[in-house]
């Protein structure tokens, strides 16, 4: 199996300069583009297993390349932000990004965050992963049990509903809105104590220190992400 | 008509006892024009003539002349052209009906002629006022400074006779003469034109007690405040300034504060214009610097992390220097976030994004956070169960803790233990941070949270004093409070509170 292809888009030499040393340095393929509109170019000529995307671009917004992307590509796509601004991240994410980093940003960060990226995609549509294990939890997907310790944990239905929902989308950002939405309804995506007070629930039910989790993760003023 | 027009519109003479010497010419006049007719004319004739000259002296010499001419025609008409003549005695008695019909007829047309003219002359006055005063509010409303209104007040009453003084209130709220005022105020008329200002109702000199000369002070009352007080002496200081006087006074009065108003509305509209235009720079520039500054460190930090985690041996000098470029621009990293903060913070435009949560999430992004600072210190949270939601902004009270925890860890012996508190009291949250450090010093507890102070001396510490003081402004725009104190088990602590509130219900899960 031929490495994985990643397609960086960022303006900043320096910057290009070491996320191409250090993805290199792990045997990823890697190419790079300075514009959005090359980035485009070259994301539909090389077909790259993920992309790794600046938010602010010379000739455009970082949630306008996603979008202009996802038109016809499922690529996930790990953003850079430099911004401050929760509704810049949340307003990329929800246009279809997968995750994102603040900068600065370690080279530990970056890779884990990529391999995690990589790892849910070659996941995707494979039946034999039904079943997560993380720490002493096991997910039986299909069978819609989960146990701690070999112990059966009971969840009520809108715990399992977000717990699935969380799982299957491993290393990926969720938004608030996104969740809402998916688990409560449409109706209720102005509410988000119910999803804090939910994701409590599972911490409480799944973490050994549901006050440092270690999976459950809060990605504050963006959304939640679960991590094995 | 035209010719009575022009009569009517003469201004009475202004000395009534040279109107009273005409009106004796007039009579005599008549007199002796009738004489040589005597014997031609009949009586009745006569006296249609000394008629005319009465309503020539009320045309023209006003109300008591023509009273004295009526009187006066009826006492030479006795004397010259009723038999006996050149005597006051009457011979034929119906005379003496005559006499009372010529001067009852005489005093009539005096009364009624001198009102006409009177009318005319207020009607005249009027239009002259009314024009003046739209003169005045085509002035003022092209006036573009206080100073203009000042001097086309000040010209507009100086043509009517009185003097003004405009006094504004400036921004301690003290009465102050603004420029055009050529009235200057002893002590008892600025205390009269403070309690109209205070109260808000005008008032005239008749009114008060102390009053010296005669005084009207009006209030200027602008759509949501008073806008000042104008003080006018009438004509001469005459207090019996007629009912039209009062009118135009008042009129002035609330042109000048329609235009006062329509001032301020202007400079207000004006300096919001200016604040939202440095609010856009600010922004801008926040914005940039934030992008600026932030690219090369993260080129810096992550070009040396890159040779820190690279598999290619380095010498361990080289190592550890590249550990120090990689920590080094971390920290500078921080410092500029918290510098950038502070200034939006500061700004006072930061907008709370707040929503019900709990502590516990919070505390736990933020330990996720700020992992890689937090070394070799373990950190123990201590929350009590079935803590209620709190109505926060996450990412703000995020960086206070991370600020509180960051500051723990420089303050603090290696090896030891950070904890984390919180508990209910009365309507609030206290959540407190806390180390096993040396304490803050005493006496400094709350100058450590103003801008660019610093807990201890310590030299190895590295700190910009910036951390504490945006605590304290997340803290308090939160409505809550923050404190440090050195507990008497050791240590020191940095407690701050969240207002609780009512949260929001949560509909139980119907489980089926």
């Amino acid at each position: 199996m031929t490495a994985p292809a990643i397609l960086l888009v960022e303006d900043e030499k320096e910057i290009r300069h070491f996320v191409c040393a250090a993805l290199t340095e792990q045997g990823f393929r890697v190419a790079e583009a300075a514009t959005m509109a090359q980035g485009l170019i070259e994301a539909g000529t090389r077909k790259p297993d993920l992309i790794v995307l600046d938010l602010g671009l010379p000739d455009g917004d970082g949630e306008q390349f996603v979008r202009e992307l996802r038109a016809w590509s499922s690529v996930p796509v790990l953003v850079l932000s430099a911004r401050w601004s929760e509704t810049d991240k949340i307003d990329v994410l929800d246009a279809g990004a997968d995750d994102y980093l603040t900068k600065p940003f370690s080279v530990g960060e970056l890779l884990a965050r990529v391999r995690a990226l990589l790892r849910r995609n070659a996941r995707f549509g494979e039946a034999e992963n039904a079943v997560v294990r993380f720490g002493e939890v096991e997910i039986d997907l299909m069978r819609r049990l989960v146990t701690r310790s070999g112990e059966t944990v009971h969840l009520t239905p809108i715990e399992y509903r977000l717990l699935s929902l969380l799982v299957g989308n491993a290393g990926k950002v969720m938004t608030h809105r996104h969740l809402l939405r998916e688990v409560w309804g449409p109706s209720y995506v102005e509410s988000s104590h119910y999803l804090r007070i939910y994701v409590g629930h599972l911490r409480q039910k799944l973490e050994s220190d549901p006050a440092q989790p270690q999976h459950f993760l809060t990605e504050t003023g963006v959304g939640y992400r679960f991590q094995l | 008509m035209a010719m009575l027009d022009r009569i009517l519109n003469r201004p009475l003479p202004s000395r009534p006892r040279l109107a009273y010497l005409w009106v004796a010419l007039i009579c005599l006049a008549i007199t002796l024009v009738a004489l040589p007719l005597r014997s031609v004319f009949d009586a009745a004739n006569i006296v249609m003539l000394f008629l005319l000259g009465v309503v020539a002296a009320a045309l023209l010499l006003g109300r008591k002349a023509a009273v004295l001419g009526a009187f006066l025609s009826v006492a030479l008409f006795d004397f010259f052209f009723v038999p006996p003549h050149l005597s006051f005695a009457v011979a034929d008695v119906q005379y003496l009906v005559t006499f009372a019909v010529m001067l009852l007829v005489g005093l009539v047309i005096a009364h009624m002629t001198s009102g006409l003219q009177q009318s005319a002359m207020e009607a005249r006055a009027h239009a002259q006022r009314s024009q003046a005063l739209y003169d005045l509010a085509k002035l003022l409303a092209g006036a573009a400074s206080v100073e203009q209104v000042g001097e086309a007040l000040k010209n507009f009453m100086a043509q009517h006779g009185m003097e003004v003084a405009l006094l504004l209130p400036d921004d301690a709220e003290v009465l102050r003469a603004a420029p055009g005022s050529q009235l200057s105020l002893n002590e008892t008329e600025r205390t009269a034109a403070k309690a109209v200002y205070q109260t808000g109702h005008s008032l005239d000199s008749s009114m008060l007690s102390a009053a010296e000369q005669f005084r009207f002070y009006q209030y200027l009352a602008g759509a949501s405040r008073g806008r000042g007080v104008l003080v006018i002496a009438p004509q001469g200081g005459d207090a019996r300034a007629s009912a039209s006087d009062r009118a135009l006074i008042e009129a002035v009065s609330s042109l000048i504060a329609t235009a006062l108003e329509r001032l301020h509305f202007v400079a207000v509209a004006h300096q919001s214009q200016l604040e939202t235009q440095s609010e856009r720079l600010r922004a801008a520039i926040l914005s940039a610097l934030s992008h600026d500054v932030r690219t090369p460190l993260t080129a810096i930090y992550g070009l040396a992390d890159t040779l820190v985690v690279s598999q290619t041996p380095l010498p361990s000098a080289a190592r550890e220097t590249l550990q120090a470029i990689r920590d080094q621009s971390l920290h500078l990293n921080n410092m500029v976030s918290n510098l950038l903060d502070m200034a939006r913070l500061q700004a006072g435009r930061i907008k709370l994004r707040r929503e019900w949560q709990p502590l516990e999430e919070v505390i736990g992004a933020s330990i996720k956070l700020l992992r890689p600072g937090l070394r070799d210190r373990k950190v123990a949270v201590r929350l009590p169960d079935n803590l209620p939601l709190v109505q926060i902004d996450a990412v703000l009270i995020e960086r206070v803790l991370c600020n509180l925890l960051e500051n723990a860890v420089k303050y603090s012996p290696e090896q030891s233990q950070i904890e984390i508190g919180a508990a209910l009291q009365g309507a609030e949250l206290l959540v407190s941070v806390c180390n096993a450090g040396p304490g803050f010093p005493v006496g400094k507890l709350d100058a450590i949270f103003a801008l660019f102070e610093r807990g201890g001396a310590e030299p190895g510490a590295a700190g910009f004093g910036v951390g504490l003081a945006i605590c304290r402004a997340i803290v308090e725009a939160h409505g809550g409070r923050i404190q440090a104190l050195n507990p008497a088990s050791g240590g020191a602590c940095v407690r701050f509170s969240l207002p609780l509130g009512q949260p929001p219900s949560i509909e139980p899960e119907v489980l089926s």
